[in-house]
């Protein structure tokens, strides 16, 4: 045996000495990479319009909310902005409940037919087209909740979340929010579910054979157990939120003006439907960039908060392996 | 001394019982009880008001079922029993408003939709087949049709598999074959990616390419735009499906001598086939409905468009966008027969994808 | 044959095989080869020849290194991330770790049979045997005969050759691994390694599968790992023993001629252990 240690062998460059694997590994490298090259070009060529845009608005495009083009422009997206945050917490207060008592029924509480009928009927509901419910919510949805609205005026009016000066309960930012709570809704209950099938049953018996409640255990060791998958279904299904278009076009009247808190007051408002909605009639090319700098803010709010979902996801799946 | 016992004549008479599985009578009457003394309050405020039901059911039922609940509770099972009860009656509320929801948009597509699939004739083939050239929105529902929408979603949708599909499995490949060091970073943006709002990967092959002028507004457009929400699915899926094959046939092929490519295309791939033709398939149903990118890149028409390149083409979501919200019924039909259409499509193909998925399982033994 | 003749015979080819040079030609050797996993040393020093046309058992506890080190002679080793080796592996005299050495080429004529048989389960029995060929991209035009002679070399042809076509996933267990060994055949290496081929198998297949072994040494040197000191007795002409030290770095302790590292070996470890005193 000897006395000093060996030297070792160059071994990586001799893993892809053949010729034909090199050409292999580097075609399926640079398509790998496609991902990247097309999140870089979104960013590089919104911002270059945002960029564009806040030089002529100067910072007040995100802070105005008015819209007139022509001789003196000016142009802001902040009601939009705001809009957009509104109606998906609007939906987040009625699709966060709804999820966690679905999930938490499906996994612990239904009898096994019950939650794979259950489990289909979700994944259904997550695969229906905006459009589709854009349809719905046009015909179907907006009658009776323009009736429950009235109602809710007539009866709780006197808070100022439920003023309503015109009389008109259509294109309210409750409907649009309740829209987007139904397509938030699949995807917190199936991410939810995901997590909470993982708790270890050895904490499950132990909580059981103590004698708690289901509730009990529920909150001391489910909860806390898929926590972190929790929280990252929620904002994945905020994500899905900020950046719907269609599903509320049609049941949503967009106003400029900041609707702060009259959720049943007629006028809201929100980033991506206002790109659809005014790029039929875009006047010129400065609306046009206009227009792009708002897709630039809804691309990169929309990546932040999935960015940090994924995060948040990822991190709590791999401690709970 | 020993004692042997006879077994045969101790358990001659015993038959099978399940003593756990006994409730106690009072759990019963208070479940009957609890479930309809409210349930016949609510029918009585059904028949002699006319508040709309939703309201009835979200505004007094609940709460009324609710406390009948916890009452039940607290009688059988003390108070920890309330907690518990709460939690059960508002999942059961919970999934009933699921249900609901579900059978309304189910339901609507299916009885607004068939009006414009279903004629005093029968069954109108027409409206899958034609085109609306010389159809506006007000022409009576007999004439014109989707065809050149349904054309055009395969065209578009076409354009976009062919190039969305070798690029995600050749991401797939990256990751699970040939483990460069850059594979998390890849796996982050492929995961950024899925996030991307439709109506931003629709911006985005408009400024790069429309209005530069690189391309027009075509079927082309849509299916780039398209593919850019096609990719992280197929990606991920096949990444998962790739990571199922086991690793003894990678060393195996290696070890008779392959090069790492071969491994690759002549076994892995192969191995995965079904699952990869999942993965194409679930990246399919992603984004055959989307609307907001087609309305920027491929535009509408009423013709029947074969070009992908250089005209604006129809496809079934911009078919119903244009005909929603308009005050001609015939245009409203044709917006519900188009959406049944699209629903059918998707669920065609989900379908499809379950069927092979579970195949695949199956023959595993 | 009586006990006198068979003593007899002992001694004389005891005699006969003293130093490694009158082994005949050596087809594969390991010089001084160490082996490392990241900042672990797991192998240390190994010597060992692989005279043309034997058998060669590699034995000792389990965790010793034995896999690792077969894997370093057809260069898998190196796919896993954090190898490194120092040493030479002498391949017909040349370094099979030089640069300009093709990995790929050097496994087809160095081929492995691993512990759990691994036939490709979607293709049909005619297809694994040929796959080799595709996917070294070897052209040959006589593919029948190529499946016909593999098979029967591997001691499967009379129980398959009416159901070539069948996929091999409904082979049993000891069907398979020698489906997998005349898959190996068929790239006509001059040298088999073998990693415990039979420790998942049924005594009847391992049996076959010896008698297929020894059939092939007349052509091809075999290297086996083995736990299985019977199946060493029975199968091989030689034997390397290798034992590692808690935390240490395994390396041979003894080897030679099978009947001696069997019947008078001269390391008390060696002793212990063909006596089934530890491992």
């Amino acid at each position: 045996m000897s006395l000093a240690e060996p030297k070792q062998r160059d071994l990586h460059s001799a893993a892809t000495s053949h010729r034909g694997d090199r050409i292999f590994n580097r075609t399926v490298t640079a398509l790998a990479f496609t991902a990247l090259v097309v999140l870089a070009g979104i960013a590089i060529f919104l911002g270059y319009s945002a960029v564009d845009a806040l030089r002529t608005q100067g910072l007040d495009f995100l802070f105005t909310t008015e819209w007139t083009i022509g001789e003196d422009p000016k142009a802001g997206i902040a009601g939009m902005l705001y809009g957009s945050v509104l109606l998906a917490l609007i939906g987040l207060v009625i699709a966060i409940p709804a999820s966690l008592l679905l999930s938490t029924f499906i996994v612990f509480m239904a009898p096994k037919r019950l939650a794979n009928l259950m489990t289909n009927v979700v994944d259904l509901m997550a695969a229906i087209p905006s459009i589709i419910i854009g349809l719905w919510a046009f015909y179907i949805l907006t009658p009776p909740a323009e009736e429950w609205q009235s109602l809710l005026n007539q009866y709780l009016g006197w808070i100022p979340l439920f003023q309503n000066s015109s009389g008109n309960f259509n294109g309210t930012p409750f409907i649009a929010g309740l829209v987007l709570a139904i397509m938030m809704i699949p995807i917190i209950t199936s991410v939810s579910r995901e997590v909470l099938g993982r708790t270890p049953p050895d904490l499950i018996n132990a909580a059981e054979a103590l004698g708690c409640s289901r509730w009990t255990m529920l909150r001391m060791v489910a909860f806390p157990y898929g926590r972190g998958g929790i929280v990252g279904g929620i904002m994945l299904g905020l994500g899905r939120a900020l950046g719907e278009t269609i599903a509320i076009f049609f049941v949503l009247k967009l106003v400029f003006e900041i609707n702060w808190y009259h959720i049943i007051e007629s006028g809201g408002g929100s980033v991506a439907t206002l790109i659809v909605a005014s790029f039929g009639e875009v006047s010129g090319p400065y609306e046009l960039n206009l227009l792009l700098a708002a897709g630039f803010f809804l691309f990169l709010g929309t990546l932040i908060v999935n960015m940090i979902a994924n995060l948040i996801v990822n991190r709590s799946g791999k401690m709970q392996r | 001394m020993t004692t042997v016992l006879d077994r045969e004549s101790l358990v001659q008479d015993q038959q099978p019982q399940r003593p756990w599985r006994k409730r106690p009578v009072q759990l019963d009457a208070s479940i009957a009880i609890a479930t309809l003394v409210p349930a016949a309050i609510v029918a009585g405020i059904f028949a002699t008001t006319d508040i709309p039901g939703a309201v009835v059911l979200l505004v007094v039922y609940l709460p009324l079922q609710l406390v009948a609940a916890a009452i039940a509770a607290l009688v059988t099972r003390g108070r920890r029993g309330v907690a518990d009860s709460f939690l059960i009656v508002s999942a059961i509320g919970a999934t009933i408003f699921s249900f609901i929801i579900l059978i309304s948009l189910i339901g609507s597509l299916i009885v607004r939709g068939i009006e414009a699939l279903w004629g005093p004739e029968g069954f109108r083939s027409s409206f899958l087949f034609q085109n609306n050239v010389y159809i506006n929105p007000s022409t009576p529902l007999e004439y014109g049709g989707l065809g050149h929408a349904i054309l055009g979603t395969l065209i578009i949708v076409g354009i976009s598999t062919l190039i969305a599909v070798p690029i995600g499995i050749a991401t797939a490949v990256y990751i699970t074959e040939v483990r460069g060091r850059a594979v998390p970073y890849v796996r982050f943006f492929v995961q950024s990616m899925s996030g991307i709002p439709s109506i931003v990967a629709g911006l985005f092959i408009l400024t790069v390419l429309i209005v530069s002028g690189a391309i027009g507004q075509s079927a082309f457009a849509g299916g780039l735009a398209y593919a850019i929400l096609m990719l992280p699915t197929v990606a991920r899926t096949a990444e998962e499906v790739l990571r199922l094959i086991p690793d003894d046939l990678r060393t195996g092929a290696l070890a008779l001598g392959s090069t790492r490519a071969r491994v690759v295309l002549r076994v892995v791939l192969p191995a995965a086939k079904t699952g990869i033709v999942t993965a194409i398939i679930l990246g399919i149903a992603r984004v055959i409905g989307e609307t907001a990118p087609l309305l920027l890149t491929s535009l509408k028409s009423d013709q029947t468009v074969l070009n992908p390149f250089n005209s604006p083409i129809a496809a079934l979501p911009t078919y119903i966008f244009d005909n929603v919200a308009l005050p001609y019924p015939g245009a409203v039909a044709r917006a519900w027969g188009a959406a049944l259409v699209l629903m059918l499509l998707v669920l065609i193909l989900f379908t499809i994808a379950r069927i092979i998925g579970r195949d695949r399982v199956g023959r595993r033994s | 044959m009586s006990t006198a003749e068979f003593e007899g015979e002992l001694q004389t080819l005891e005699s006969e095989v003293t130093l490694p040079a009158e082994r005949g030609p050596v087809e594969l050797a390991a010089e001084n080869l160490s082996v490392w996993f990241g900042k672990r040393k797991v192998l240390e020093g190994v010597n060992i020849d692989f005279p043309k046309n034997s058998v060669t058992a590699l034995i000792g506890p389990s965790g010793c290194g034995k896999s690792t080190f077969i894997r370093t002679l057809n260069r898998l080793h190196e796919l896993i991330p954090g190898a490194a080796l120092a040493g030479r592996v002498l391949y017909e005299g040349q370094d099979i770790y030089e640069k300009d050495v093709d990995p790929v080429h050097i496994r087809l004529k160095i081929g492995m049979v691993f512990q759990k048989p691994n036939p490709f389960p979607s293709m049909t029995i005619r297809g694994n045997v040929l796959s080799g060929l595709k996917l070294s991209g070897m052209k040959r035009s006589n593919h029948d005969q190529i499946v016909e002679e593999t098979l029967t070399a591997a001691g499967l042809w009379n129980e398959v050759k009416d159901r070539l076509d069948a996929t091999a996933g409904e082979l049993s267990g000891g069907q398979q691994q020698r489906l997998v060994i005349a898959r190996a055949l068929a790239v006509q290496p001059h040298v088999l390694l073998m990693d415990e081929p039979c420790s998942a198998l049924d005594p009847a297949s391992t049996l076959k599968i010896e008698e297929t072994i020894r059939e092939l040494s007349k052509d091809i040197t075999i290297v086996i790992v083995t736990h299985n000191m019977q199946q060493a007795v029975r199968v091989s002409d030689y034997t390397a023993f290798f034992l590692a030290a808690e935390n240490e770095p395994g390396y041979v302790i003894e080897q030679g001629l099978t009947t001696e590292i069997f019947g008078q070996p001269q390391d008390q470890r060696t002793l212990d252990y063909v006596n089934g005193r530890f491992g």
